[in-house]
């Protein structure tokens, strides 16, 4: 019935197990858009959040997505900057999937802040000091290119692309998205990087606060490595999730692998830079305030030792050097593993920078606080999720979004 | 013109981007957050002219002056009232309070009569007035005053001694006070020195002050006062030892804390007097001079009887004493010498706010130990502070109905032979009244308390409410015995009314203040004082003719005399009589008298075999445990350690968790705490501030009534303790009950 | 000399003198009675529970009966950082907290709060609190709530402001007199008032002439976390070597050693 709309040259399931699965994730959603609207409603008493948990799972959630997103702007960057040209047959899926990171994040950042009504201020009353005016500065500046980078897709839709105008805009835009993707990534490197300085400024907070030069503390430029290097193993765990989905393989491995390597020693210098940064911290910056690593990693009942190896060593160093050597990135199982515990690493690793910071105690008399997310907040953080899976659903079907994907599944 | 699809979706497009440009979208979004910056449901407090109007709290007996700031005709902030005698512009917690309670959905806002099922009935005051009056007389007629009982919160002022003057001419011997520390210190007093009179601590001048669990700085006796008096003596470098089982604020402000097996304080203070007279540390002069008994004597018969130097030299020697007390025998002589070097050191007792009476053997033991350095009537020691003596009535006439019921026996048993100095016994009210049966008492009025809240065994004295036909309460919210009552007669509350404010408790300032209305009755109440004259005018008779003022404020300004206009215009005054009586005793000796022998200790209710812990209870600042209801500001500030959610909090030792094989408990699991008097589930806190053994409990809280904000919040300490009468008073004297805690599935 | 100090930045801190402080909380209710701050059925969640002023309780965690309690008074430390940065007006992403360079007061602007929360992630004292709910009082009991400080509305960080609206009243009645400078008690906080053990004392640590200057000079004298940088503007001061140690974080090599807080003073 839609078959106008798909692209030529493809197979796609039939409309009714699409419309099921839409209607499947589509109540996902609904779930999610209710708490939102609860949220909007009664205010955020609706969140387990309390005062000593003013950032909690939404912002964490906002920051790894916002990571995981990062395949968009580091992919971007190794097309149009540096020259990677393979990389055009998944830059694609990479600007999808970047678009729905960021949207996402601007989403949860409505639903997180007590007076959505107005958030305009942030622009509006802008203090240059604080790293979350920079944030969203440069957040919404990167979406706005995203859009722009993804728009010249949907205008590649079969109806659409019939239209002389939105054809000539689409390929206009497809000549100068170089311009974009470089003005993407300069932005990129920015916002990851004041994510990071989010907590890293936080000099009250012992356990999140770093050094640094200049006003960026040394969180900056992780949060912007690890970003770089994680973004693109999420984009190829979503890649294979959707082979898997569609039962069809969409990008040549090649490309993958490329961009696996890539990505394989970007993890691992992140590796080298966090275990620098860590014993620094460990050694020099917290003991000044009065701490031992220690102090920050027993006496409560969830966050030990464990959660610094499982994030340094399991999800960085262990993917690195799958991801760098050859047969490690050419197995297929190897190959998932390596960027699921890369996107589990970069996540914990957000965790850590806005949950634990909340939770260790800085006051000598203070206690430890846990918090366990209400179910308002899992559902508006599973939210984008569902939004997600739709809108990639929908862009798989409808839009030539894997160039190779014709070559690879030939119709008969 | 034809609308193709083209134009129309160019002209969609075309007005969407149009809107978007225009400022439409930009005026909306600046609307919407001028919209949130104005929340109609967020209150805009009205502006208006700003002025302060002096007052006396009266919401304890701490006389504190105070300073309300108004705009307009509202009260906004309660505050101290600089270069007041009393508190001196600081304040406590409950005092600032205070304008939640005038403002309070607690408040009762008209007279209320008990329906059959249950409800309330708005009536008028006309009505209730009648009411009263008719089931008044319909008693007398029948031959019985005596039936009518009067609980007053308190005994002095104005408007209790209405209280008790219309008994005493409708004809019944049954007015009752809640009894506090201070009715066994009175009682004390009389014993030893013949005075009339309760205790005044000069805290302020001593430079020892040993206190035998008197929460000094957490409300005993006049609250601010002390906190002053305390800081006072610190900074002149003043010694301050608190001697109880819990490391309590005010041990913990203490220079020393020494915990105490609970219960022995008279032993201590006995113990002390051993050690000071063997070492021949007492005051010779004070003693020699001023004092009988100290030596062995011989009584009008010729029996030789023992004095109080042999009694101690005897019976409390330090390896004895230590044992009972738990204090090493060590530390009872360091603790004995300072008392004795020190120059103005001072003993005071009475447990926690000093809200309970207690046994006369604590209260003459510690007083005898002040004897022995002379702190009596001197600065830094405890001075007998007379009686106020401003209210000068014509006794009432009384008719002959009133003579006959007047005549009876009191319903509680006070003033008997057996307890001569006891003015009134309220712990037995429940016990007299009965749950069940012909009550004694067939209507009662309540004023200024508390008591189905405040009384130990609060059940049976709920029950006892119950079996009285008809019980009047006058009280301004709707407390538990508001609730119990069948008709509330509610009074303005101390920022609506005048009433005259008698000298502080506890301490030796003599002041009188007089609290005045800060604002207008916010609803339909009456104050008490004219409620109980319109009463009395409507039984006519003896009983109108003995209140012939017009009104309350006609009555209170006649009694004031030539003091009304200063007290008017400054809301104190300082009479000019000395602050305390002359160093005179009217003991039969003519001196101060010390006693051997003939008082004894109680022992708390409960056998040890099956309740192996001891319940004690401790007072708080941030908890109004008396008459008042705690107001939502001061819950706020109850830290999660006493009440966590709903639940009360007890603490306990660690140790008494490991050496019980009942209890098996992390801090702030639930626990089943029994007593022979009741049960409760509650959470337990592990400190180790509390002597193993001993489970304390917070006072103030498991209220009934009251709002949201109090009611149903803890659990109500009365309801797991039963009076215990000291032998010598008959007031009640348990300052604890045997306990048991298990775990919940147990 | 006074000449000199009419000219001179005002910075209004406070010090409590723990000794005298008997955790009565009668400061924790002036300031929620001065400042109109709201109040639920439940407050027993002291994470969710708006107390400007919070009294904390500290023990020597040493076994029975050496064990000992301080309660320590938590007002906002107004800190002063290191050239007005404090912990938390520098994050603001909206400028709606400000370090006043004239008072050295850290100001929170109700209506121009978006609620991200950001500053309280950023307090270490856990000074800052948010509005989950609105404020809601009984009825008949918004009689009370005073005209100088507006109640504030759900979804924005509130937090202890020294009583600002007093100084500027306090400003506004000296302007009037043509006087350009205030006494000393013509500006203070309302827990300062009220406090019964007189633990409190306030005024401008720059002025010599003030109580607050020479006591802040205390040897028993300390701040809270001094180590960070966030140099707060509420000293403490205490006789017990312990509570002055409760103060701030120590490594156990550290912690033996008589502690040299001018080490961390900036």
């Amino acid at each position: 019935m839609d078959s106008a709309l798909i692209p030529k040259g493809v197979r796609r399931c039939p409309l009714g197990h699409f419309v099921l699965f839409l209607a499947v994730v589509g109540a996902v959603l609904l779930w999610g858009v209710f708490a939102m609207v609860l949220c909007w409603i009664k205010g955020l008493n609706q969140t387990n959040m309390n005062d000593y948990y003013g950032f909690a799972l939404w912002i964490w959630a906002d920051l790894a997505v916002i990571a995981l997103g990062g395949g968009a702007f580091f992919t971007g960057f190794l097309r149009y900057i540096i020259g990677k040209d393979e990389l055009k047959n998944i830059i694609n899926y990479a600007v999808l999937i970047g678009f729905i990171c960021y949207s996402s994040a601007l989403l949860i950042l409505a639903i997180d802040i007590g007076q959505p009504l107005r958030g305009w201020f942030i622009f509006w009353h802008a203090n240059v000091h604080s790293m979350l005016t920079e944030v969203a500065f440069c957040l919404s500046c990167y979406f706005a290119v995203l859009t722009i980078e993804y728009i010249p897709l949907i205008l590649e839709n079969r109806q659409a692309d019939k239209v002389p105008f939105f054809h000539n805009l689409s390929h206009n835009m497809h000549e100068i998205m170089a311009v974009f993707a470089a003005t993407g990534a300069f932005l990129s490197f920015f916002h990851q990087g004041s994510l990071g300085g989010v907590t890293g400024v936080l000099f009250g907070r012992p356990f999140g606060f770093r050094e640094g030069v200049f006003i960026w503390p040394w969180t900056f430029f992780l949060f912007t490595w690890s970003a770089a290097a994680c973004g693109p193993c999420f984009t190829i765990l979503v890649t294979k999730i959707t082979e898997a989905v569609t039962k069809k393989k969409l990008v040549k491995d090649n490309v993958i692998e490329l961009l696996a390597k890539i990505s394989g020693w970007m993890l691992l210098t992140y590796f080298v830079a966090k275990t620098i940064d860590t014993w620094y911290w460990a050694s020099v910056t917290a003991p000044s305030m009065g701490f031992f690593l220690s102090d920050f990693y027993t006496g409560n009942p969830l966050y030990g030792w464990w959660i610094l190896v499982t994030e340094i060593v399991v999800c960085g160093l262990v993917p690195a050097l799958i991801l760098i050597t050859e047969r490690g990135r050419k197995n297929k199982t190897s190959l998932v593993v390596a960027v699921v515990l890369a996107s589990i690493g970069v996540s914990l690793n957000r965790w850590v920078m806005v949950l634990q910071v909340m939770a260790v105690p800085v006051m000598s008399f203070d206690n430890w606080a846990m918090y366990f997310p209400s179910w308002q907040e899992i559902a508006t953080t599973i939210l984008p999720v569902a939004y997600g899976i739709i809108l990639i659903g929908i862009s798989h079907r409808y839009l030539p979004i894997f160039p190779q994907e014709k070559e690879l599944n030939p119709v008969d | 013109m034809k609308i193709d699809r083209r134009s129309f979706l160019s002209f969609i497009i075309g007005g969407a981007a149009g809107t978007a440009l225009s400022p439409l979208p930009a005026k909306l979004t600046d609307d919407l957050s001028i919209w949130t910056q104005n929340w109609p449901w967020t209150p805009v407090p009205e502006d208006g002219e700003a002025i302060y109007a002096d007052s006396v709290c009266t919401l304890c007996p701490g006389g504190c002056g105070i300073s309300v700031r108004k705009i307009d005709d509202r009260a906004i902030k309660i505050e101290g009232m600089k270069g007041h005698p009393v508190n001196d512009g600081g304040i406590c917690i409950l005092g600032l309070s205070g304008l939640q309670l005038l403002y309070g959905p607690t408040r009762v806002k008209t007279p209320l009569k008990k329906t059959s099922n249950g409800g309330w009935k708005k009536i008028s005051w006309d009505e209730a007035i009648a009411e009263v009056a008719e089931n008044l007389g319909k008693l007398r007629s029948e031959g019985q005053p005596q039936a009518l009982a009067c609980i007053s919160g308190s005994d002095q002022g104005t408007v209790p001694q209405l209280f008790r003057r219309f008994m005493t001419a409708y004809g019944s011997p049954n007015y009752m006070c809640v009894p506090s520390s201070q009715d066994s210190y009175s009682i004390t007093l009389k014993l030893m020195q013949g005075a009339q009179a309760s205790a005044g601590f000069d805290i302020e001048n001593a430079d020892f002050v040993l206190s035998l669990g008197s929460g000094i700085i957490e409300g005993w006796g006049s609250p601010v006062c002390m906190f002053k008096a305390n800081s006072a003596c610190e900074a002149k470098k003043g010694k301050v030892v608190q001697i109880e089982p819990r490391l309590s604020n005010t041990a913990a402000k203490a220079d020393q804390w020494i915990p105490i097996n609970p219960g022995t304080e008279g032993d201590l203070a006995l113990g002390l007097a051993h050690l000071i007279i063997k070492d021949d540390l007492y005051d010779k002069d004070f003693v020699g001079n001023n004092t009988f008994g100290f030596d062995d004597w011989t009584d009008d018969k010729g029996k030789s009887c023992q004095g109080f130097r042999q009694f101690v030299l005897e019976n409390y020697g330090p390896e004895k004493v230590a044992e009972t007390t738990g204090i090493d025998a060590d530390t009872l002589t360091s603790l004995a010498k300072s008392f004795a070097s020190a120059s103005n050191p001072v003993a005071i007792c009475g447990r926690g706010q000093g809200k309970r009476p207690g046994s006369i053997h604590e209260f003459i033991a510690v007083h005898a130990l002040n004897a022995l350095k002379g702190s009596i009537n001197r600065k830094g020691g405890v001075w007998a502070v007379p009686e106020p003596n401003y209210i000068s009535w014509a006794e009432p006439e009384t008719d002959a109905v009133a003579q006959k019921g007047l005549q009876t026996p009191r319903i509680d048993g006070a003033g008997t032979e057996k307890y001569p100095y006891t003015k009134s016994l309220l712990n037995r009210f429940a016990e007299v009244v009965g749950s069940e049966g012909e009550s004694p008492v067939k209507m009662l009025f309540v004023s200024g308390a508390n008591p189905c809240f405040t009384l130990p065994d609060t059940g049976a004295v709920k029950a006892a409410f119950e079996n009285i036909p008809l019980v009047v309460s006058f009280s301004s919210y709707m407390d538990e015995t508001a609730k119990a009552a069948d008709l509330i007669l509610p009074n303005h509350v101390f920022l609506e009314r005048y009433e005259d404010v008698p000298p502080p408790a506890g301490v030796n300032k003599n002041v009188i203040g007089l609290s005045k209305p800060v604002v207008d009755p916010q609803f339909d109440t009456k104050h008490a004082g004219d409620a109980i004259i319109s009463v009395a005018k409507a039984l006519k008779g003896s009983v109108g003719s003995a209140f012939a003022w017009d009104s309350y404020e006609a009555c209170l300004q006649e009694t004031m005399g030539d003091k009304w206009d200063s007290l008017n215009e400054k809301g104190f005054v300082v009479p000019d009589t000395a602050p305390a009586c002359e160093k005179t005793y009217t003991t039969p000796s003519g001196k101060f008298e010390f006693f051997a022998a003939g008082y004894e200790q109680v022992t708390i209710e409960g056998d040890e075999k099956w309740y192996p812990l001891i319940l004690m209870p401790y007072d708080s600042m941030r908890l109004s445990s008396g008459f008042i209801g705690n107001p939502p500001f001061m819950t706020k500030t109850v830290e999660d350690t006493v009440l966590k959610g709903n639940d009360i909090v007890v603490e306990v030792n660690p140790l008494t968790v490991r050496e019980s094989s009942a209890l098996f408990v992390k801090d702030g699991d639930y626990a089943i705490l029994s007593t022979p008097k009741g049960k409760a589930t509650v959470r337990v806190h592990l400190s180790e501030g509390i002597m193993p053994g001993i489970v304390a409990m917070p006072t103030g809280l498991g209220h009934t009534a009251y709002d949201e904000y109090l009611a149903g919040k803890g659990t109500n300490f009365n309801e797991l303790i039963g009076p215990v009468e000291d032998p010598a008073s008959g007031l009640d004297a348990a300052w604890g009950i045997r306990a048991k805690l298990a775990n919940i599935a147990s | 000399m006074k000449k000199e100090h009419e000219h001179k930045a005002k910075k209004y801190g406070m010090v409590i003198d723990l000794d005298k402080c008997t955790g009565c909380g009668a400061c924790m209710v002036a300031c929620m009675a001065e400042n109109n701050v709201p109040f639920r059925a439940d407050e027993t969640d002291k994470l969710l529970s708006i107390t400007w002023m919070r009294v904390y309780k500290l023990t020597n965690a040493m076994p029975f009966p050496k064990t000992e309690i301080c309660y320590l008074p938590r007002p906002c430390m107004h800190c002063e950082g290191s050239h007005g940065h404090s912990p938390c007006v520098s994050v603001c992403p909206a400028t709606a907290t400000d370090y006043s360079e004239a008072t050295g007061i850290v100001s929170q602007i109700y209506t121009r709060c978006f609620g991200c929360r950001y500053c309280m992630a950023a307090c270490p004292y856990h000074a800052r609190y948010f509005n989950w709910w609105d404020p809601v009082w009984p009825e008949g009991m918004e009689k009370y709530l005073s005209p100088n400080v507006s109640p504030r509305m759900r979804g924005i960080v509130e937090k202890c402001s020294f009583c600002f609206h007093r100084y500027q009243l306090a400003m506004e009645k000296a302007h009037y007199e043509g006087r350009h400078g205030l006494e000393e008690d013509e500006y203070q906080t309302s827990c300062t008032q009220a406090c019964p053990a007189g633990a409190i004392t306030f005024g401008d640590l720059n002025n010599p002439h003030h109580a607050v200057y020479k006591l802040k000079k205390s040897e028993n004298a300390f701040r809270l976390l001094e180590r960070l940088g966030t140099n707060p503007k509420v000293y403490y001061t205490s006789s017990r070597k312990w509570v002055r140690q409760a103060g701030d974080n120590y490594l156990r090599d550290e912690k033996d050693n008589v502690i040299d807080k001018s080490k961390f003073r900036n």
